[in-house]
């Protein structure tokens, strides 16, 4: 009885006691207000020469401008590091006014040195930047406030299409390019453009940004925007459902539909400039003597067929879960300024599919796939076991074509493996050893250039993993980067889509979705941008404008933790509770002071 | 004589580091092809792979390879992650002592939970408590740690929210004090400790009872209970130290599951040590950390059980005259 | 628990109602205690159902649908996944991986742990104290982080993870066959036939290996448990064969998912409790093996 007593007593002393503690224990940044962004993983270096994954470009998309940046409305081109721009009459002279007021968060001037700096260096050395300048014979600065670059022929990328960020000369210029590629660090705070730059990088778990005082445009409503690392996604979602953070990055298609049913928390799903497609190999004899595959596939019309069986819609629904966006040919449909539906689009249709194999002779053999000639229709189907997405459109796909005779053996194997199928090389030539697969591109935000060049003859060997020739094409590519007016080029790569939508490289079985969540209890001014009304909450990596509107929601509790958790007071309770009963227990046993009685 | 003893001890450690280091150095450069690993890009040009090779100092001859390595983990230049570009002694400093809260406090509740309820059964020999608390360890002991862990998160992270259950401390807030930081990475801890503690508990039940048993049934505790002294004074004084000896060398066979223990439920709670640090790099394929992790994984249980040793050489007797 | 610590060479002394084990026949221990006969049904039951799970499933266990992470239902007894399938023909079906790696990874380290045990103890000398310090190595180093790099090292598959288990988990039963060959090495009988010019081979195969073989066995078994433990391990970390449905990578698949966010029981709760019966079936028949085997072998030792 005594125990009991003393038990209970120590327990509520003690979760009193912790939850008494002073709940001032936590102070939050002086009551500035801070918007929260959580992430599963953060950027593994945010030195723009070696940073590789997304978390890294979203921190230098807000950090840094380009020399033309995006307009978050439809993504054409819009002042950036540049205010303005004229192309002169040849087009392969492109000069840019800079804002002579323009300075660096340090109070440095911005100037055209930077411009040349970064545009040479770090789009010639950064991994990820390089190819964008490869066109430019000369860059001049005949004063601080102009650039003047030349093009060995007219590029239209120069504008809206170099996706090199500008960074401040005198801080990166100093530093040797050997470290720059190497393990160098950049000193913190990041000196920067945009409306934020990087002031803490905790690795592993905060990276702090704050307010740019000499930022150009209007001041953000944030005085500082957070990132924070929870490894995993389900940390992530817990915590958005706890509202410990506003904005998820990105938030995993399983649990897109439920995150979206969560009282105060709305989904987001934007188109993104990626996609996923089914793509064949068609190398012909002439680049890939050594080549192996299932020569089947090479038929056009075997690979339109497969395009009339697949279900794209049914694809989405269920392999993705109805969080990405249909397939229709090779440019996403966020390409705005030279997106149109493609004519010929392949609708499901299997009896068209059925009819158009038929008529080409390919017979229904009596294990249900068709065959001519001793070919089969049955191909291997690779999938990267990292993609479970993929896996699922793969076992999909062969689900569907066995309604058209064609038969698909899906492998699952990994990136490296397909990688090495892929780029294959036998005597110095490619030597692809796939009949076909599924994987992804993504392409830069306004200019297609990327997306378009993976069917290059030129690419064989390089980017190209369809292994796609034909000098037509090659021929559309190199006049459409020379024109600069954008309805002129849109026409010219309708046509080159067309092409690809006749030849069928691909199957684009769907384009990736950005999938973000935010809490609508503690964000105002949430509009969606990148394209304006279709994109995410911040327009991430592409434009820091949708940033500056965000603003804390009136009435938002505000971010303080309070006192302690509730959990640390149960197990205090608890420890003491426990502790109480052991010391009761003694006591009491001693005043009886007679032995237990012995155990048998 | 003792003092052989224990220097064969060391000798046979550093004989297994020995091995460790030879092994990690085939087992990386010789197995896996360490040009593919480093080239991350799938387009990278054939002189670009010669320059890396030369970078990395791969266009010696294995012999001369060896040589620089060995001297490089001697000096702790263990690399250059391939993820973050840090090196990677930086990543794993920071990460060990995370680790060490983390293995130090399961290790220490599942010693003093376990053989506490080890005492319990075996003074209760056949009871229901008995029956229970061998049930509820043998349980434990069988199941997945990483499973526990997440049942832990379902329970106390998503059903009832008490407990954080991710990171080591609340992200984004600068402490006031060292004790308002020191509570809130205890509340961090709970879960996670949890786990570790209850993958490690059933194990010290086991052999505290069992030992417990035997000594409860040896002479000389039939002989002090004899002389009058009360039963749970027996227990405390005599039984139980006598009972110890195995509990450590059960200690120095547990690290090596701490260590893989360590990886799957950091990995779960995103506790920022050597575990997670090795996920991480399972999941990057950063051979460099994984190589690393996997050296300071084995120098650490060699350690422990050297030290285990010594512990042992210290507690028995029977150790010390030979 | 995931190491290869199951088998610790602290022989775990004897749970009290099996004492008087030794003075019982392997039949009677088997179905005459409540511990034999339910680790024998245990195990019966998932052997069942590792043989004839794609049969009793009631659905195809990778068809996705639109119901997603629903909960336990009358179509779906125990709910369905992230990608909808049903989480009950999953679970069923991945019996089999866990059961083909267990058995499998066991057996080669059976093979290889008696064949250097045997190899240690009979021929002695500097083979031993060679074999001896390789399986002190093996012993000592952290058996998971070992796996995880071999195993990250080769392209993911069910051999590979069969053969990582089974090369990293040999060390103890090598240790104890090492030591039972000691003491039967000097027996009578060995070294009778060793006087008559029988060839080692003849020796080892006539009396050595028979007399070893109840302890190989007994502690073979226990290796399965943790064999069993460590490819869900491996596959919880993404190391398992992508193919395949195994306890650990529904785990894997579960947790990725964010099914524990979002309360998802019924996705998480099975596979785990399934680990752990299987585990605790087939140790608790390894211990009552290990029980009748070890008595004799203390019997010889001393």
């Amino acid at each position: 009885m005594r125990a009991r007593l003393m038990a209970v007593a120590f327990a509520v002393c003690a979760a009193v006691c912790v939850l008494a503690l002073p709940a001032s224990a936590q102070d939050d940044s002086g009551g500035n207000s801070v918007l929260r962004i959580g992430w599963a993983q953060d950027p593994t270096s945010i030195n723009p020469f070696v940073g590789l994954d997304e978390e890294a470009y979203t921190v230098w998309a807000i950090n840094w401008d380009l020399l033309v940046n995006f307009s978050p409305d439809d993504l054409s081109p819009a002042p950036g590091i540049a205010e303005s721009w004229d192309v002169s009459e040849d087009r392969k002279t492109i000069t840019f006014h800079l804002d002579p007021e323009a300075k660096w968060s340090d109070g440095k001037p911005i100037t055209s040195a930077d411009v040349k700096w970064s545009l040479e260096v770090l789009g010639s050395e950064g991994t990820l930047f390089t190819n964008y300048t490869s066109n430019i014979t000369s860059i001049q600065t005949p004063d601080p406030e102009t650039v003047i670059i030349k093009t060995r022929r007219p590029d239209a990328r120069i504008i809206g299409g170099i996706f090199v960020y500008i960074l401040p000369k005198h801080v990166w210029g100093k530093v040797p390019i050997k470290e720059l590629t190497g393990s160098y660090k950049p000193e913190l705070p990041l000196v920067g453009s945009g409306p934020y730059v990087a002031t803490e990088y905790d690795r592993g778990q905060i990276l702090r940004m704050e307010r740019n005082p000499n930022f150009r445009g209007e001041a953000p409503a944030f005085d500082e925007v957070q990132f924070i690392r929870y490894g995993n996604d389900d940390a992530v979602q817990r915590a958005l459902t706890l509202g410990e953070i506003d904005i998820v990055a990105e938030v995993e298609a399983g649990s897109f539909e439920r995150l979206g049913e969560e009282p105060d928390i709305e989904t987001v799903q934007s188109p993104s400039p990626a996609y996923t497609e089914l793509s064949f190999n068609l190398c012909p004899e002439r680049y890939c003597p050594d080549a192996e595959f299932n020569p089947a596939v090479q038929d056009r019309t075997v690979r339109q067929a497969i395009a009339y069986g697949i279900d794209r819609d049914r694809l989405n629904a269920i392999g993705a879960l109805g969080t990405s966006f249909p397939g229709h040919g090779i440019l996403p449909p966020f390409y705005r300024s030279f997106y149109e539906v493609p004519e010929q689009d392949y609708p499901y249709d299997p009896d068209l599919a059925n009819q158009m194999l038929d008529d080409a002779g390919w017979v229904m053999g009596d294990d249900g796939f068709r065959t001519k000639d001793g070919e089969e229709l049955s191909f291997d189907l690779y999938v990267r076991s990292e993609a479970p997405s993929d896996i699922q459109y793969a076992k999909l796909i062969a689900e569907m074509t066995r309604e058209i005779g064609v038969e698909f053996n899906v492998q699952v194997v990994s990136v490296d493996k397909l990688t090495e199928l892929t780029i294959r090389k036998v005597d110095g030539k490619a030597a692809p050893e796939f009949d076909t697969f599924i994987w992804g591109w993504g392409g830069d935000p306004y200019d297609p250039s990327f997306l378009l060049s993976l069917f290059l003859t030129s690419e064989i060997g390089g980017l190209s993993d369809s292994f796609y020739a034909n000098p037509e094409y090659d021929r559309l590519f190199r006049e459409q980067s020379g024109i600069f007016d954008v309805e002129q080029r849109k026409e010219i790569i309708q046509q080159m889509v067309a092409i690809t939508q006749r030849d069928v490289p691909y199957v684009v079985l769907s384009y990736d979705p950005n999938l973000q969540a935010y809490r609508s209890d503690r964000l105002a001014n949430v509009t969606l941008s990148c394209p304006a009304d279709e994109g995410d909450v911040f327009c991430e990596q592409v434009s820091y404008q949708p940033l500056l509107s965000l603003a804390p929601a009136a009435g938002a509790a505000s971010n303080d933790e309070g006192g302690q958790s509730a959990g640390l007071a149960v197990v205090a309770a608890l420890i003491f509770g426990i502790g109480g009963y052991l010391l009761g227990a003694r006591v009491s046993r001693r005043r009886e002071n007679e032995p237990l009685e012995l155990p048998e | 004589m003792s003092g052989r003893w224990l220097a064969g001890k060391v000798a046979a450690s550093l004989l297994t580091l020995v091995f460790v280091i030879i092994f990690n150095f085939f087992l990386f450069r010789v197995m896996g092809d360490p040009t593919t690993q480093l080239a991350r890009l799938p387009q990278a040009t054939p002189k670009e792979l010669e320059q890396l090779k030369a970078d990395y100092g791969l266009d010696k001859p294995l012999g001369g390879q060896f040589v620089d390595y060995v001297g490089d983990t001697l000096t702790l230049d263990l690399g250059i992650s391939q993820r973050s570009r840090e090196t990677v002694w930086t990543e794993i400093k920071d990460a060990i002592p995370w680790t060490l809260l983390l293995v130090g406090v399961g290790t220490l509740l599942a010693t003093l939970i376990g053989s506490w309820m080890g005492v319990m059964a075996a003074t209760r020999r056949g009871k229901r408590a008995d029956d229970g608390l061998l049930g509820f360890s043998l349980f434990t002991y069988a199941a997945p740690e990483y499973w526990i862990g997440i049942i832990l998160i379902l329970v106390f992270a998503v059903a009832f929210p008490i407990f954080p259950a991710g990171q080591q401390m609340t992200p984004g807030v600068e402490f006031s004090s060292w004790w308002a930081q020191f509570t809130d990475v205890l509340d961090h801890l709970i879960l996670p400790a949890t786990a570790m503690t209850l993958m490690l508990l059933g194990q010290y039940f086991l052999i505290m009872r069992s030992s417990m048993v035997d000594v409860l049934t040896e002479d000389f505790v039939t002989v002090k209970r004899a002389t009058g002294l009360p039963w749970d004074r027996v227990v405390r004084s005599h039984a139980v130290p006598n009972a110890l000896l195995p509990l450590v060398t059960l200690a120095a066979i547990q690290f090596g599951a701490v260590a893989g223990g360590a990886i799957t439920i950091e990995t779960i709670f995103s506790w920022p040590g050597l575990g997670e640090l090795s996920f991480n790099a399972i999941q990057s394929k950063d051979f460099p950390v994984l190589q690393g992790t996997f050296l300071v994984f084995s120098f650490g249980v060699i350690l422990a059980n050297l030290l285990a040793d010594c512990l042992y050489f210290y507690l028995d007797p029977r150790v010390q005259s030979r | 628990m995931s190491g290869a610590e199951l088998t610790s060479p602290v022989d775990l002394p004897p749970l009290p109602e099996a004492r008087d084990a030794a003075d019982r026949g392997v039949g009677e221990l088997l179905f005459g205690t409540w511990r034999g006969r339910l680790g024998l049904g245990l195990l019966g039951l998932f052997t069942f159902v590792a043989i004839f799970g794609d049969l009793l499933a009631p659905y195809d266990p990778n068809a996705s649908s639109l119901d997603v992470l629903a909960s336990p239902s009358w179509s779906h007894p125990l709910g369905t996944t992230e990608n909808g399938a049903d989480v009950f023909s999953q679970l069923l079906v991945g019996t089999r991986v866990s059961m083909i790696v267990g058995f499998a990874a066991a057996l080669i380290s059976a093979v290889l742990g008696s064949a250097v045990g045997l190899a240690s103890g009979y021929f002695g000398g500097w083979t031993d104290r060679i074999l001896d310090s390789l399986e002190n190595w093996f012993l000592v180093i952290p058996t998971l982080p070992l796996m995880i790099v071999l195993a990250r090292l080769l392209n993911p598959s069910l051999i590979v993870l069969i053969a990582v288990i089974g090369l990293t988990s040999w060390a103890g039963t090598g240790r104890i066959v090492r030591a039972q060959v000691f003491t039967l090495r000097e027996r009578a009988f060995v070294e009778r036939a060793r006087a008559l010019g029988a060839s080692d081979m003849y020796i080892i195969k006539t009396h050595i290996l028979p007399n070893t073989l109840p302890l190989i066995f007994a502690n073979t078994v226990l290796i399965v448990a943790v064999a069993i433990l460590s490819e869900a391990a491996l596959s919880f970390l993404g190391l398992g064969d992508p193919t395949k449905i195994s306890w650990g990578s529904m785990l894997e698949n579960a947790f990725e998912a964010g099914a524990p966010s979002a309360g998802a029981w019924w996705y998480v709760v099975p596979p785990g409790l399934c680990i752990t019966i299987l585990v605790l079936a087939v140790a608790v028949l390894g211990y009552l093996f290990e029980e009748y085997v070890n008595p004799r072998l203390r019997e010889a030792s001393g």
